[in-house]
C-alpha cells in the first residue's frame, strides 16, 4: 500500500507543485489533484466495466448461434493448412472442441465471481493508498525536513544530496515513461482507428489504446502484452465475417482476423516509440546500460512478478545512484 | 476565569515570530520577504546542533547551502598539511556562511567548525530549487539578494586587492 502512495505521489508531485504555485494553497492543490485523477479513474473504469460487459454478451449470445462453431472449425481448418502436415493429424473433433468451449465460459464465470468477492478487498485497499497519498502529497516537504533530522551531522550534506538525487532519478524516470505511455497510446488508438477504416471491426479502441500505453511501462515485455486486448476484440468480433477470415496483409500473408496486421501496428508504434520518442523524453534519465536493464528487469520479475518488472528499472536507478554516492564518499573520506 | 472556546479561537491572531524567523530576518539573503514568505522559507531550514570542535564542513568538500548562526559560535579557517589553522573569520548569532554553494556545487573554499555549543539553521541548493519551481516569485527574491551579497563581496575583494597592489 505505502509503496503505491509512494509510487503516486512521486507522480503527482510536481503538478501539485506547480498548482499550489498558481493558487498560493498546498492543501487545496492536493483536494483538486486527487479528486480530478480520481473523478477520471472512476469514469474510466465505469466507461470500461459496461462497454466490456456489453462485449462479452454480445460475444456470448453469438457464441449461442450454430454457425459459430463452423466458423471456428473453418477458422482451425486455416490454421491447420497453413501448418506442416504432422500437425494437421492432432486436429480435434467438434464435440472436443465444444466441450472444450463450454469449460473455458464456465471458467471465466467462476473467475469473475472470485473477483467480485475481491472487490471489497481492493475498494478498501485503494481507499488506503488514496489516503496515504493526500497525507504525503500535503506532508511532503516536511516529512523530508523529518527523515533528514536523523541523519549525523558529518554525513548531513552527503545524505542532503543523496536524498535529491533519489528524487531527481524517480520523478525525471517516471514523468518520462508516462509521457511515452501516453504518446503509446495515443498512437495505439490511431492505428486502431486506421485498421477500422481498412475493415478490421474493432471496438473499445481507447481503452485498447490505454491498455496498451499502461503496458508499455514494462520495458520490453508490455509491447507485447499491449497487443494481446486487441488480437482477442479483433477475434471475438470477426467471427462469422468471412471478409474478416480471408483477409491478407498486404494482400500476400494470410492474416484471419487482421491478427498481423494489428501486430504489425503495435510494431510500428513500438518502433516509433523506442527511436523518437522515448530517447527524447525518457533520454538518460536513469542511465543505465541496456544489460543492467534486462538483468534488473529479471530480477523484479523472480522476485514479485509484473509489479516487479514495472519497479525493476528505477529501483536500479535508486541503487546506481547510492553506489555512486557511496563511491564518492569513500573516495573523498578525509572531507568528512 | 479565561473561557476556552474564546482563547481556542483568537490563539492563531497573537501571530508570534519563531526564533528562527527572528534569525532569519537579520540575514540580507532574505531582505525584503513578506511574513507568509518567510514562513514558507521555515519550512525549508535544517535545524542542526554542533558540540564545540565539531566541524560544520571541510575545505575542498562538496557544498550543498548556506548556515545561519542561531545561537553559538563558529570559526572559518584555512588548514595547510602540516595541520596549522589560518583563522580567517569567527562568526558568531545572526551571522551566515556557505552562501556561495546555494548557486552551484563547487568546493568549499574554508573549513567551519563550532567553537561553543552551536545551533545552525542550514538551508539548502536542493531545496532552494524545489521552491523555485513551487513559488517563482520567493525564488526570484532569494536569488537577487544572492547576487547583491556576492556583488558585495566581490566589490569588497576588489577593493582589497586594489590597496594590495598600491601597497
Amino acid at each position: 500500500m505505502l509503496v503505491f502512495a509512494f509510487l503516486f505521489t512521486s507522480v503527482l508531485l510536481p503538478s501539485v507543485d506547480y498548482l499550489e504555485r498558481k493558487i498560493k494553497s498546498r492543501g487545496l492543490s492536493v483536494l483538486i489533484i486527487t479528486v480530478a485523477l480520481c473523478a477520471t479513474l472512476v469514469v474510466f473504469l465505469g466507461s470500461f466495466a459496461a462497454n466490456f460487459f456489453e462485449q462479452a454478451s454480445s460475444f456470448s449470445s453469438r457464441l449461442n448461434e450454430e454457425h459459430t462453431m463452423d466458423n471456428l472449425n473453418m477458422f482451425m481448418e486455416k490454421i491447420m493448412d497453413a501448418m506442416p502436415n504432422f500437425v494437421s493429424e492432432f486436429k480435434p473433433d467438434e464435440a472436443a472442441l465444444a466441450a472444450k468451449l463450454q469449460d473455458i465460459v464456465k471458467g471465466v464465470i467462476q473467475n469473475l465471481l472470485t473477483f467480485a468477492g475481491k472487490v471489497g478487498g481492493f475498494i478498501f485497499t485503494s481507499i488506503m493508498v488514496i489516503i496515504f497519498t493526500i497525507i504525503l502529497l500535503h506532508e511532503y516537504h516536511n516529512f523530508k525536513r523529518s527523515l533528514v533530522r536523523f541523519i549525523p551531522n558529518k554525513y548531513f550534506e552527503v545524505g542532503l544530496r543523496l536524498i535529491f538525487n533519489i528524487e531527481r532519478q524517480i520523478s525525471s524516470y517516471l514523468r518520462g515513461q508516462l509521457l511515452a505511455a501516453s504518446s503509446v497510446g495515443i498512437m495505439s488508438i490511431i492505428g486502431l482507428f486506421i485498421l477500422n477504416l481498412m475493415g478490421a471491426n474493432l471496438t473499445l479502441i481507447v481503452f485498447i489504446g490505454i491498455i496498451a500505453g499502461l503496458a508499455n511501462l514494462i520495458p520490453l515485455v508490455g509491447p507485447f502484452v499491449g497487443m494481446i486486448p486487441a488480437i482477442l476484440i479483433a477475434v471475438m468480433n470477426n467471427l462469422g465475417n468471412e471478409a474478416a477470415m480471408n483477409h491478407y496483409l498486404f494482400g500476400v500473408i494470410p492474416s484471419w482476423f487482421y491478427i498481423f496486421d494489428i501486430a504489425l501496428m503495435f510494431l510500428i508504434v513500438q518502433q516509433i516509440d523506442n527511436n523518437f520518442v522515448t530517447p527524447i523524453l525518457v533520454g538518460e534519465s536513469v542511465g543505465l546500460h541496456p544489460i543492467m536493464v534486462i538483468i534488473a528487469l529479471l530480477i523484479g520479475g523472480t522476485l514479485l512478478g509484473p509489479l516487479g518488472m514495472l519497479f525493476a528499472v528505477p529501483a536500479a536507478g535508486v541503487i546506481k545512484v547510492v553506489l555512486q554516492e557511496i563511491s564518492f564518499v569513500t573516495k573523498n573520506a578525509h572531507l568528512l | 476565569m479565561k473561557n476556552a472556546l474564546w482563547t481556542n479561537l483568537f490563539k492563531g491572531w497573537q501571530n508570534t515570530e519563531s526564533q528562527t524567523v527572528m534569525t532569519l530576518k537579520q540575514v540580507p539573503i532574505f531582505r525584503g520577504l513578506t511574513n507568509k514568505e518567510f514562513r514558507e522559507i521555515e519550512k525549508l531550514i535544517h535545524e542542526r546542533t554542533y558540540k564545540p570542535q565539531e566541524i560544520i564542513f571541510k575545505q575542498q568538500a562538496r557544498g550543498e547551502g548556506m548556515y545561519i548562526i542561531l545561537s553559538g559560535e563558529v570559526e572559518i579557517y584555512l588548514e595547510d598539511d602540516k595541520g596549522n589553522k589560518n583563522i580567517l573569520a569567527v562568526l558568531r548569532d545572526g551571522e551566515f556562511f556557505g552562501e556561495l554553494s546555494l548557486l552551484d556545487a563547487e568546493e568549499r573554499s574554508a573549513t567551519a567548525a563550532a567553537t561553543k555549543n552551536t545551533i545552525l539553521l542550514g538551508f539548502f541548493r536542493p531545496d532552494l530549487l524545489s521552491l523555485m519551481e513551487r513559488n517563482a516569485e520567493l525564488g526570484n527574491k532569494i536569488l537577487l539578494n544572492l547576487a547583491r551579497v556576492t556583488s558585495a563581496r566581490l566589490r569588497k575583494t576588489n577593493e582589497l586587492l586594489t590597496e594590495a597592489q598600491k601597497s
